[in-house]
């Protein structure tokens, strides 16, 4: 018998193959079959949602033996704490191979490159589902090799040395998350050995690290997520990664696969790591704001609209540990809606990034003006994901980072109260440093007058058509959700701290 | 009941949706939409505020909120006679701003984007003056700031209109997190984020005096940002650029009188705060003087008229430093009437003359009679000539601080006193410069400057919301006569006092003759304009904030490309990398110095915090 939640991860690899087969009679039709999947997830996300009640992991859990010489299990499960990443993720993904459809990449192979998007989301699908330490991980895994296939097939590669930079960035990413998934995984047997399971359900319930074994799996799995998260300072693969893949490939970037990294540090870290042991959360919290200033500071000065989003990551994703480090239900609901906010919004920064690349030929803030003047409707969509990205309350990226800054307050009773009012307090600071950065941003990509700067090339006065309809029908799940969200938080807020409860007790 | 103000809430988010749906296909929906939703919005509060004016029990309602561990968040309203006075004010100015865009912005192509934000804007108001939810006040409060960015860049081909644009948000929202962190302390100290629960919980067991600074402290500085006070005045000037309804929209209806709300809102917990309380009359009085002042030397109608805002808001600031409550929200609406009637005859001027500057106006009285009719009211009541509201209001303003220095409960005695002196002195620069801009603009010779085709009266969408605002400014003085009929108990007994009344007609009566005399002697140049820069206060923050933040961002920049390539390219690359580093930390030792301080702060933060 095979479980709801077993079809959701299987139905993308699926697809996948069955995008293969079709891509060899026509690529139009193998991204429309890509599509039928991944809408088809989605929709089946929804009933795996409305199977699985709201307490615990409910009824669509399945837990059975996997390997057993090795005591690995196959053990999948729904939360309120897993679901809206999953359903974040299915949303994604939709819109990404949708844009497939009516903007196939430069390079052609649109087809392959959906059936790899498909690929990546099963991998992350189960990823998000996994209850199993050493399952957790081979799901990782299976979610980052595809991607060093797109970023370095499809990756762009214009300019002198295009393509090796593009094959560096590509195997960048690579070498990184792999090192990095590598010390989690000795992390992962460091706390078999002392408690002699892999299920993380069992973990959460019974396991206290003590000693210096317990402290090194902290440290190793902590490390092993800070390099996905990415948090400061071991971000340095992501802005070259993030600025040289094609438009979906970037999408799905930031918006998913950095999720994998925040999701681990709040369903697999918190439970292995005792706060009041050494200075390793403050340490991760300290990294995680400097992060959120840091990477401000770097969008300030960043001349490329694709690098701009990306270090924009870096500092929500800052937000997203520092909740996580304050151990307690309100840092979990912050980090799960600052994750599916991020996802939204920075989804919809990506997609519209590459728009504005694709009409221009160029990503270069320094030659790029007047939006407004010349593509209204594309900059007006710009101008709300920008408002979203700065954390305007009443749209989803606000109540992230207040619940962010309100749990690093109050953090658990093991950790230093002071240490954290300072890092909220900075934090905050950061937040008007990225009002900054994104209203430089508006005020000279929309609103600069043209060739003020440097003189004009005439392909940059010729744009071509203002956002068409296929362009729509991209944007406007993301841009439905991000107004929805920020407009009833409750919907997510709910469920989630149900969940956070049971991971890290009542407070 | 909840209904109707919801639908309030719902109706300019909707009306927004539609207008930029529609967008340029047909301009005659875009225009009846934008209006026919004003005046739904006003209708719907004109119905909520007939059930909760005066002695009504408010109303509270829980719409939604989350059912989930720690305070529920939640769309929670509370309706109460000040709430109902705000929104009727909102609403009103709202649809008359609507109503006279119709000619203001007959030819602009932009109109679609300018009317959904108006309606935004005027909902996102009305979400702050109901909001039971501290939350929720905050989404509105902010919602106005970005409202208030996008139309102050309106017309975004203008460098100045950029630059104010950008100033006006990252000001208020600098200030805002004092708001953020207030809500949370508040959270903290009383275990909700409900407004009425944390006013009940003040009322029934009062505190120790100052417990309660802290909140008090943050709540007031997202104030003093909203409403342009001293140290954070001078966005509001440089928002001028901006198209003029939006200037009476911002100046008279939303945004800055969200300050004087909230303060007005949280009134019990600052009255607990006296010390607060000390600072904000301190601000208020240095605030009032300075505004007046350099209203008084602005060559440029609309930076007179922003000026002589801060200046009025700080009036309504002192009031409530010195405890009177009524005084200060009664003189926020007289203000909100008076001053929206003198923006928008301010852009019918600018209508006729094709510039803001007062010399290139003059003699405007023959060819816009209508026009001169609404500025002489709107200046007038501005400078609280008898029996015009702006009388009234003031008057009750400068009374109630002159009770609160002779016996003295809140503020430190000799603030007390300053507070009064500095009400006096404003009050007579206030009749000194709207004499000024009354006489430069109407009367006089036509400016030798002004050439093309002769001035003219508005056409009549923009004539109409003249005639129907001269009628609170001329009548609105009732209010004060029996202030608890529409504030309810709160709103104290007659607010008349006779001797301050008798004092200041008589000083408004010397300082306009003096102008007058002034003015008959030396003609146009009544004294000369002048240009008076802001306080230093734009340079610090230029000096010591944003280039140092700009330089770091580079050093960020360069270390980041360095640093990349130490770490991945190996050993040879790492060198490089090194050594471009060291040579970055000679050729600019403050910025790494800079970069290190962070850091460090961070680092000795944890440290610190752990070992303790």
């Amino acid at each position: 018998m095979i479980g709801v939640l077993e079809v959701l991860v299987g139905a993308p690899a699926l697809f996948a193959v069955l995008t293969l087969v079709a891509t060899r009679r026509d690529d139009a039709l193998a991204v429309s079959v890509a599509l039928l999947g991944a809408v088809a997830t989605a929709l089946w996300s929804l009933v795996a949602w409305s199977r699985s009640g709201d307490a615990g992991f409910g009824a669509t859990e399945v837990d059975r033996s996997w390997v057993a010489a090795l005591d690995l299990r196959w053990h999948l499960g729904w939360d309120g704490i897993s679901g809206p990443l999953v359903v974040m993720t299915t949303v994604v993904l939709c819109c990404a191979v949708g844009s497939l459809l009516r903007q196939p990449p430069s390079g052609g192979g649109a087809g392959r490159l959906a059936a790899l998007l498909l690929l990546i989301e099963a991998g992350v699908l189960g990823s998000f589902l996994a209850l199993d330490l050493v399952l957790f991980f081979a799901f990782f895994e299976v979610a980052l090799v595809p991607m060093w296939f797109v970023i370095d097939r499809w990756g762009d590669a214009t300019g002198r040395h295009g393509v090796e930079l593009r094959r560096k960035a590509a195997t960048r990413f690579l070498v990184f998350t792999v090192t990095g998934s590598s010390l989690m995984l000795v992390g992962f047997v460091l706390v078999h050995a002392q408690a002699g399971t892999f299920d993380i359900v069992a973990l959460t319930s019974s396991y206290r690290p003590d000693g210096p074994v317990g402290l090194a799996a902290a440290v190793l799995v902590a490390l092993g997520l800070a390099v996905k998260a990415p948090l400061w300072p071991l971000h340095i693969w992501l802005p070259d990664a993030h600025a040289t893949a094609p438009t979906v490939g970037s999408v799905v970037l930031a918006a998913v696969l950095l999720k994998l990294g925040t999701y681990g540090f709040v369903r697999f870290w918190l439970p292995l790591t005792d706060p009041g042991q050494g200075v390793l959360v403050p340490v991760v919290a300290g990294c995680a704001v400097v992060g959120i200033v840091y990477a401000a500071l770097a969008c300030l000065a960043a001349t490329d609209l694709k690098r701009l989003v990306a270090y924009s990551s870096v500092g929500h994703m800052g937000f997203v540990v520092l909740a996580v480090c304050t151990f307690t239900t309100t840092g979990v609901q912050a980090a799960v809606f600052a994750s599916v906010a991020h996802g939204l919004i920075t989804g919809l920064l990506f997609f519209l990034a590459g728009t504005v690349k694709q009409r221009y030929g160029t990503g270069d803030l320094r030659r790029l003006r007047g939006l407004y003047g010349r593509l209204p409707h594309l900059a007006g969509v710009v101008a709300f994901a920008a408002m979203a990205s700065l954390g305007l309350p009443g749209l989803a990226g606000f109540w992230g980072e207040m619940l962010t800054v309100r749990a690093a307050l109050s953090p658990a009773p093991d950790l230093p109260r002071s240490t954290f009012v300072v890092l909220a307090v900075v934090a905050a600071l950061g937040v008007i440093l990225t009002s900054a950065y994104v209203l430089a941003l508006l005020r000279t990509l929309l609103q600069g007058p043209a060739g003020a700067a440097a003189p004009v090339p005439t392909d940059l006065d010729e744009p071509g058509p203002d956002a068409v309809a296929s362009e729509w029908a991209v944007w406007s799940p993301l841009i439905a959700l991000t107004v929805l969200l920020g407009v009833a938080p409750g919907l997510l807020l709910t469920p989630v701290g149900r969940a956070a409860v049971a991971l890290v007790g009542q407070g | 009941m909840t209904a109707v103000v919801l639908c309030l809430l719902g109706r300019p988010v909707l009306t927004a949706a539609v207008v930029l749906a529609v967008g340029h296909r047909s301009p005659h929906t875009v225009r009846g939409a934008a209006v026919a939703g004003s005046a739904l919005c006003w209708l719907l509060a004109v119905v909520v505020a007939g059930a909760h004016l005066g002695d009504a029990a408010p109303l509270r309602r829980v719409v939604v909120e989350t059912a989930s561990v720690g305070q529920p968040l939640g769309i929670v309203v509370w309706v109460d006679p000040l709430s109902c006075v705000l929104l009727l004010l909102a609403t009103t100015v709202s649809l008359l701003v609507q109503v006279y865009s119709l000619g203001y912005l007959a030819r602009d192509p932009r109109y679609p984007s300018y009317a959904a934000l108006v309606s935004l804007f005027t909902g996102a108001m009305a979400t702050v003056v109901v909001a039971d939810d501290l939350w929720m006040l905050l989404v509105g409060w902010e919602l106005m700031g970005a409202c208030s960015y996008f139309l102050i860049s309106h017309h975004w081909e203008l460098p100045e209109a950029r630059a104010g644009a950008v100033k006006a948000f990252l000001v208020t929202r600098t200030a805002d997190l004092g708001l953020l962190f207030g809500i949370l302390v508040l959270g903290e100290r009383f275990g909700t984020y409900r407004i009425s629960e944390i006013l009940s919980d003040l009322a029934a067991a009062p505190p120790m005096r100052d417990a309660l600074w802290l909140p008090a402290l943050l709540l007031l500085v997202a104030v003093l940002g909203k409403s342009a006070q001293v140290p954070f005045h001078t966005w509001l000037p440089d928002a001028m650029p901006g198209p003029t309804p939006i200037s009476a929209l911002i100046h008279a209806a939303t945004m800055v009188a969200a300050g004087v709300f909230l303060v007005a809102r949280m009134h019990p917990l600052f009255l607990v705060t006296p010390r607060v309380l000390t600072l904000l009359a301190v601000l208020a009085s240095v605030t009032m003087v300075l505004a007046a002042a350099y209203a008084l030397v602005a060559d440029d109608l609309k930076r007179v008229l922003a000026w002589s805002t801060v200046s009025q808001l700080a009036y309504m600031f002192g009031a409530l430093a010195a405890g009177a409550w009524s005084a200060g929200v009664l003189h926020l609406l007289a203000h909100g009437a008076f001053k929206a009637l003198l923006f928008l005859g301010a852009g019918a001027v600018v209508h006729a003359v094709g510039s803001t500057s007062l010399s290139r106006m003059g003699g405007l009285r023959t060819a816009l009679p209508h026009t001169f009719a609404a500025m002489t009211v709107g200046f007038a009541a501005l400078a609280g000539v008898v029996p015009l509201v702006g009388f009234f209001t003031k008057d009750a303003v400068i009374g109630a601080a002159w009770e609160e220095a002779r016996d003295g409960r809140l503020l430190w005695p000799w603030v007390a006193w300053l507070l009064v002196a500095a009400m006096l002195l404003t009050a007579v620069l206030t009749v000194a410069y709207a004499m000024r801009a009354w006489l430069l603009a109407f009367f006089g010779p036509t400016s030798p400057e002004h050439t093309g085709r002769a001035p003219h009266d508005p056409p009549a969408t923009m004539r109409v919301p003249l005639y129907v605002l001269m009628v609170p400014s001329v009548l609105g003085g009732v209010v004060v006569l029996d202030p608890a009929a529409v504030l309810g108990p709160g709103g104290g007994a007659d607010l008349l006092h006779g001797a301050e009344a008798l004092t200041t007609t008589v000083l408004v009566a010397l300082t306009g003759l003096a102008v007058v005399l002034l003015w008959r002697r030396r003609g146009r140049a009544v004294w000369p304009a002048m240009t008076w820069p802001h306080l230093p206060v734009d340079v610090l923050v230029e000096r010591g904030l944003v280039r140092p933040v700009l330089r770091l961002a580079q050093v960020v920049r360069a270390g980041e490309r360095d640093v990349v390539d130490a770490y991945a390219e190996g050993t040879e690359a790492s060198v490089r990398g090194v050594g471009r580093l060291l040579r970055r930390t000679q050729t600019g030792r403050v910025q790494s110095y800079l970069l290190v301080v962070v850091v460090g702060a961070v680092a000795v933060a944890v440290l610190a915090g752990s070992l303790a």
